[in-house]
């Protein structure tokens, strides 16, 4: 049960954005949802969350920035190389023996992690035959996934990165950089299918042969991971792959025994055969 | 930026006038005194000279008077010498008063020393000239006139009056000398003066105009200063504020145009080193194109090169055009300023004239380029700082998302390592639980010990105790069979006889004596009907009845049955009424005999009963599915309490009864026993006055309770018997644990969950029959498995669970849910799916059932002999039993390798080179997996599958697709209809392939919905709705689309298939066209690459032949939201995924055009 005030506005707060705007809040980690919301409060110059609620009920312009708020989009292109070398030493020739691939991005916020694979399927002359389905809740993030556009003094850190995370090219054939910023190259994107899709609420749509959602399970409280990962064991085919975060752990998930470590420490993992 | 006047700078005191007007003052002043000392010293001159000429003419005018006065005094003195008179004398009295003061001025105006010797030398004349007079005159007085005539006569008076007379005319020529040069002098001085004065005029002029020039120029300055300083002020509230670059050019070069009247410019600004991009543009013609310059590039990148100001007079034609939309003409003149700070080029300024340049314009421009200058550095600077400043924001921001992460992947580490420690808690408080437990236990194996020897001992007395229940039951079977054959034997010839008698066929007997005898015959045909049912009831109880189960038109029976009883009914005036209800299966199997004893005993007491009124008998469809058939009567009726005991053997519903009606109460009794061997049961509705309703319900088909010990029957002869003909008699079994009375269907016989051993071999049969069930189970002990019986499915499926079973016996027509059901409910579940199942129903779901995977399926009823091979099958299943694989591949490397790859113990490879051999092999025998490539000699790999498919007796096992090829989308859809797995060969592959092979070896895997097992389904499940129609499912989904097909073409349903949005307007033009053949309705993804599915809905509804098409969406988005927009979108209807499919069909169904 809530316990303080603010425990209380926050959870009318999440519940009339459920009512309102059908974004569902309510398994999301509570105290990262504090925290978010406090910024939020001063951002928007509210005193209360009552305030903000009254704001966002009553003002819908006021809800997209909230939802910026409330997603956490911290990426970057190929974060983590170790988990993209591992795809690519573990994962990928595995792949390679499907006719056809699909893979699902999940919570892919602006879409650093859906290129980083698009980049990493077409080095290993797979994207032709893969579609990627980049799914994320906050529709603002998504455009500008599906835009493709990053500042070009982050392109330095993806271009490591992408070293270090085992690229067989270079990193410069997949962009172009003017006006300070770089674009990426729209033959990646046509393997690329954005769209609104909430873990919290909504179902499987297809069957897939590797899930990534990294950073994402870390914001949901434990029903809501368990949920989430019931719909990635659903959506992938038997054996299929699943990614997770470095420090997201399948270890305490109702779904554990539905999965193998494949890569434990780059947190890959593999569904048992079977369905 | 604001410049203040210098007065006030810093209290400095500047000079009154600038230093040139000043010195020309100065000069003037100057050139003014000296004029003015000249001229009052040439006055004063002129004054002592006009001066002197007075004295001079007036020292002649007193020489002359002195003359005179001599001259009148001689005169007076001659007069009165002449005449004597006095009155003469006066002049010459005058003449000597007035003479010394004559003398004395005259001495007075005389300066010259000359003059005054000769004045001197004159006077003394003049005095001795009037002493002269005197004499004379005082000689004539003195009447001595003659004295006076000679003194006068001696000329001494005239000869000084001559010298006096040539003294004074020599002195009066000097004094005119004297005045001639004094006027001479005069003159001269006149004249300088003069020059002076105009000389002085003329220095003046020119000063005065000098300084009139300084002025005016200064004032020109002064003006042109104010004018640039309003610029400049002005200029700086242009630049005032903070202002972003791109708003500040056009603001300024407005401005600038405006301020010094140029007609057209325009404002590059330096962005970089050496690149100048026009920011600002004024009156530019629109073709001025040129964006971006480059140091030295014309003349903008020239000044800004040179920086400095440039300035072209003759503009050549069409150089920086005007334009306006009348005309456009060019400038005379162009002048390009650099706008210049810290030696910086920050922008160039270009600006064209119609007019003359002045050089306050290009001074002017100078100052505001500078001002300009240093407006874009900070306006530069601003941005850049504003840049920088937002670059920290984003940075802190970036920072603080990043931090957030950081928090909740240590929170996420916490929570995990909390929740480490409490595994940890609760496997140390397991531990504990376990060791306690362990202690208990040993306690509790002690008891059981005690206890098992109890039992043991007390089961030894029981067994003995059974047996002899069992040998004094047979006994008494026995004895009632050896009983009712040695009554028959008599009762039989007896019966003859008196049949014989009662026929009279020699006629000698008297008709009293036939009356008689057909009383002995009646009697002793009751008598017959009597021991036929204790034979019956024996016979049943002893569990050993034989039914033979034929197919029986149910309207024929009933119609026999009415044929034959309507005489009776007749009899009694009752009347009597068959029918069948017309949804009644129109056959069932059954055994006809018993079901005709049944009906015939019910319908015998309905009218037996009924004194009145009508008998009906009707056969309806049954709850269960079976048939019904209810005897309704309107006779005396029973009252609740009776109904179970009209049934118990030996006993009717009232003493009074029997001796009313006669009979044997045996009827009901063996006839609902008969009902229950049957499969079916009795059940009776009734109220005393009110009629009863008896309903017989059989199943649609009869599953043979499975004979014991059959090599143990034995067989008793016995004459033929009208009710039973062919009756087997079997020696009841031995065994204790066989019931002599058949349960409630309800109850769950007795099994063995509660004495599980631990690795007991388990079989678990989920049977609703508990007669069946015993069967099962006993003949499951008989192969040394315990068993436990589920009456239910929910049962089954927690027993399943619970106890995990090596196997699992099911039927299919449980009390609350389907077999199929558990079935697959029992695959779906990953703890049960490794269980094999096998089948027992009297429906033959068998396909279902199979590609649900089942093991097998054995249609009720069923032989023993069958059951024991069930239970083989099920034994060899679990222990692991062989596994057959097909392998064909053509390259015998290959082939090999993978004979290698795949060879395990238990593991039967058998491999082909070619697609006949591999139908071959698939004939002869079953496999349980087959890998394949595509590429064979004989046929292709599709037609392989496709052969496989449609020939009959092949069988089709879990097909991999194992291929060196890659396929195309197409290629791979038509492949999924028949193999879930494709496998493309590479480095990995093997494993997968290894992988994969031992998936399906490993599990009961469902077999595929090949295309043969739906044309068997679509006899069964045509629905008349979808029959024929075209449905489009536009879905990307593999497994969608698979899972749609096979739901929808069962149904008589044509499916089309897009993967996409454009793929689905696609289809449906080639649909709309004269040749196509049209689309009923449109299954819509909403998830799909290309065109996602609600914009394709848009589309559709764009095109005016579409807009009736009736769409239903298929969405994996769970909010309201969503669904309203797929409707927005242009859906007719939703269904959210996954997809339920009785709520899609009942969705087409409503939506699909009639």
């Amino acid at each position: 049960m809530p316990s303080t005030l603010f425990d209380i506005e926050m959870r009318l707060l999440v519940d009339a954005i459920f009512l309102k705007y059908h974004y569902d809040f309510r398994g999301y980690s509570e105290p990262s949802l504090k925290r978010r919301l406090t910024t939020a409060m001063s951002r928007f110059g509210c005193a209360t969350l009552s305030q903000l609620q009254d704001k966002v009920l009553h003002d819908p312009s006021v809800f997209p920035p909230l939802l910026d708020y409330l997603t956490v989009q911290v990426s970057e292109l190929f974060r983590d190389p170790s988990y993209f070398r591992a795809l690519r030493e573990k994962v990928i020739p595995l792949l390679r023996t499907y006719p056809s691939l699909k893979i699902w991005v999940a919570g892919c916020s602006t879409g650093e992690e859906v290129y980083s694979l698009a980049i990493l399927l077409h080095e290993e002359n797979l994207l032709s035959r893969t579609l990627i389905y980049a799914t994320d809740i906050n529709a603002h993030a998504l455009e500008k996934a599906e835009a493709g556009v990053y500042d070009i003094d982050r392109i330095a850190g993806f271009t490591v990165n992408h070293r270090n995370a085992g690229g067989r090219s270079s990193l410069a054939d997949f962009y172009s950089a003017a006006y300070g910023h770089a674009v990426f190259d729209k033959a990646l994107k046509s393997h690329i299918v954005f769209s609104d899709h909430s873990l919290a609420t909504d179902s499987v749509f297809a069957e897939v042969q590797l899930v990534s959602c990294r950073n994402v399970l870390i914001y949901f409280n434990r029903e809501l991971q368990d949920r989430a990962l019931g719909l990635f064991r659903e959506a992938l085919c038997r054996k299929g792959f699943l990614g997770l975060g470095s420090k997201e752990s399948m270890r305490f998930s109702a779904h554990a025994d539905d999965f193998d470590p494949v890569a434990e420490t780059d947190r890959i993992y593999q569904r048992r055969d079977g369905r | 930026m604001t410049e203040r006047p210098a007065p006030f700078l810093g209290g400095r005191t500047l000079a009154p006038l600038p230093p040139r007007a000043l010195s020309g003052f100065v000069l003037a002043f100057v050139a003014v005194l000296l004029i003015g000392f000249f001229t009052y010293r040439l006055l004063d001159a002129r004054y002592a000279a006009a001066e002197r000429i007075t004295k001079t003419l007036e020292s002649i005018e007193q020489l002359q008077a002195v003359l005179s006065t001599l001259k009148d005094a001689e005169t007076g003195q001659r007069g009165y010498l002449l005449t004597g008179n006095e009155q003469y004398l006066t002049p010459y009295t005058a003449a000597r008063s007035e003479f010394p003061g004559l003398m004395k001025s005259l001495r007075g105006s005389l300066t010259d020393a000359g003059q005054l010797r000769r004045l001197d030398i004159i006077e003394q004349l003049a005095v001795e000239k009037i002493a002269e007079l005197g004499q004379t005159i005082d000689l004539q007085r003195a009447g001595d006139n003659n004295r006076a005539l000679e003194v006068v006569r001696s000329d001494r008076g005239r000869a000084a009056m001559d010298r006096i007379r040539a003294g004074l005319g020599e002195m009066e020529k000097e004094e005119r000398t004297q005045l001639a040069n004094r006027q001479t002098e005069w003159q001269s001085a006149a004249t300088f003066s003069s020059i002076v004065t105009s000389g002085g005029g003329v220095v003046l002029l020119l000063l005065i105009s000098a300084a009139a020039m300084l002025t005016s120029r200064d004032h020109q300055q002064r003006e042109t200063q104010i004018w640039m300083r309003t610029a400049q002020l002005g200029f700086g509230e242009q630049l005032q504020g903070d202002q972003r670059l791109d708003e500040l050019g056009d603001k300024v070069l407005a401005y600038l145009a405006r301020t010094v009247g140029a007609q057209v410019g325009s404002i590059y600004i330096a962005e970089g080193p050496d690149r100048f991009r026009r920011f600002a543009g004024y009156a530019l013609a629109p073709e001025s194109k040129i964006d971006v310059l480059q140091p030295g590039d014309g003349l903008v990148g020239q000044a800004a090169k040179e920086k400095r100001t440039l300035k072209v007079v003759e503009v050549p034609d069409g150089y920086l055009p005007v334009s306006s939309t009348i005309g456009r003409g060019t400038p005379r003149q162009i002048v390009v300023t650099p706008a210049l700070t810290d030696g910086t080029v920050h922008a160039v300024i270009e600006l064209g004239f119609f007019r003359q340049v002045h050089p306050a314009d290009i001074e002017l421009l100078d100052r505001l380029a500078e001002g300009l200058a240093v407006a874009v550095r900070s306006s530069k600077d601003r941005s850049r700082l504003e840049d920088l400043l937002a670059e920290t924001q984003r940075q802190a921001e970036e920072l603080q998302t990043q931090q957030e992460e950081l928090r909740v992947n240590n929170e996420e580490l916490e929570e995990q390592g909390q929740a480490l420690k409490a595994s940890q808690v609760q496997l140390e408080n397991q531990q504990a639980e376990l060791e306690q437990t362990n202690s208990q236990l040993e306690e509790q194996m002690q008891l059981l010990e005690h206890q098992k020897d109890r039992l043991a001992k007390s089961q030894t007395v029981l067994t003995e105790q059974a047996a002899e229940l069992t040998r004094s039951n047979q006994y008494k079977s026995e004895f009632l069979a050896n009983m009712s054959h040695e009554l028959r034997t008599p009762l039989n010839s007896s019966l003859i006889l008196a049949k014989l008698l009662a026929d009279n066929k020699d006629g000698n007997l008297t008709p009293e004596q036939v009356r008689f005898a057909e009383t002995i015959s009646s009697a002793g045909n009751d008598l017959l009907v009597l021991i036929n049912d204790i034979l019956d009831l024996s016979k049943i109880e002893a569990g050993k009845f034989e039914v033979h189960a034929e197919p029986v038109p149910v309207a024929r029976s009933v119609e026999e049955l009415a044929r034959s009883l309507r005489p009776l009914a007749r009899q009694k005036g009752l009347s009597f009424k068959a029918s069948v209800a017309p949804e009644t299966a129109a056959q069932i199997e059954t055994d006809a005999t018993r079901l005709g004893q049944i009906l015939k005993n019910l319908l015998s007491n309905a009218i037996k009963f009924t004194d009145k009124g009508e008998v009906t008998l009707r056969a309806e469809p049954a709850a269960n599915g079976g048939v019904a058939f209810v005897v309704r009567d309107s006779g005396i009726g029973i009252s609740s309490e009776q109904h179970e005991v009209i049934f118990e053997a030996f006993r009717q519903a009232d003493g009074s009864t029997h001796r009313k009606y006669g009979g044997t109460g045996l009827g009901l009794s063996i006839s609902r026993d008969l009902a229950r061997l049957l499969g079916g049961d009795i059940t009776v509705e009734s109220a005393p006055g009110k009629g009863s309703t008896f309903t017989l319900t059989l199943p649609l088909a009869y599953s043979e309770p499975v004979e014991e010990e059959a090599s143990a029957s034995v067989m008793f002869t016995s004459t033929p018997l009208p009710a039973a003909e062919n009756v087997e008699f079997i020696r009841p079994p031995a065994r204790p644990s066989k019931p002599s009375h058949t349960s409630p269907p309800a109850a769950t016989p007795d099994d063995d969950r509660e004495r599980l051993s631990a690795d007991s071999r388990l079989i678990l049969v989920i049977e609703d029959d508990p007669r069946f069930a015993e069967i099962l189970r006993d003949l499951a002990h008989e192969r040394n498995f315990q068993c436990i019986v589920a009456p239910t499915a929910n049962e089954g499926l927690a027993a399943a669970l619970k106890y995990r079973p090596s196997a699992i016996l099911l039927d299919m027509n449980l009390p609350d849910h389907s077999g199929l059901g558990v079935l697959d409910q029992l695959k779906r579940t990953p703890q049960t799916r490794h269980i094999p199942v096998h089948v027992a129903s009297v429906a033959d779901y068998s396909q279902e059932a199979l590609e649900r995977g089942a093991i097998g399926y054995a249609l009720k009823p069923v032989q023993r002999e069958q059951l024991v091979e069930v239970m083989q099958r099920l034994e060899a299943k679990f222990s692991q039993g062989l596994k057959r694989v097909l392998i064909v591949e053509d390259d015998a490397r290959q082939r090999e390798s993978m004979t290698l790859l795949l060879a395990n113990d238990g593991v039967d490879i058998t491999g082909v080179a070619s697609a006949t051999e591999a139908l071959a092999q698939l004939r002869a025998s079953t496999y349980d997996c087959m890998v394949m490539d595509l590429n064979l000699p004989d046929l292709s790999g599709y037609e392989l599958l496709e052969q496989m498919a449609d020939q009959e007796g092949v069988s089709f096992p879990p097909v991999i697709v194992y291929t060196g090829r890659s396929l195309t989308g197409d290629e791979e859809q038509r492949l999924r209809r028949y193999s879930r797995s494709i496998i493309i060969k590479d480095a990995r592959s093997p494993e997968r392939l290894l992988d994969e092979v031992t998936l399906f070896l490993h599990q009961v895997e469902s077999t595929l919905p090949v295309e043969s097992q739906r044309l068997l389904k679509v006899a069964r499940a045509r629905d008349l709705a979808l029959e024929g129609r075209r449905i489009l499912v536009v879905e990307d989904d593999v497994r969608n689309i698979f899972a749609l097909s096979s739901v929808l073409e069962p149904k008589g349903a044509q499916i089309e298939v897009a993967r996409n949005g454009r793929e689905a307007l696609d289809a449906l033009d080639r649909a709309t066209t004269p040749t196509g053949i049209g689309v009923d309705l449109v299954l819509m993804d909403i998830m799909m690459p290309e065109m996602d599915g609600l914009t394709a809905m848009r589309e559709i509804r764009k095109r005016a032949e579409w807009k009736r098409l009736p769409i239903i969406a298929l969405t994996a988005k769970a909010m309201k939201d969503d669904h309203d927009k797929c409707l927005a979108a242009g859906a007719n209807d939703y269904i959210a995924k996954p997809l339920d499919v009785e709520r899609l069909l009942s969705l087409i169904r409503v939506w699909m055009p009639k």
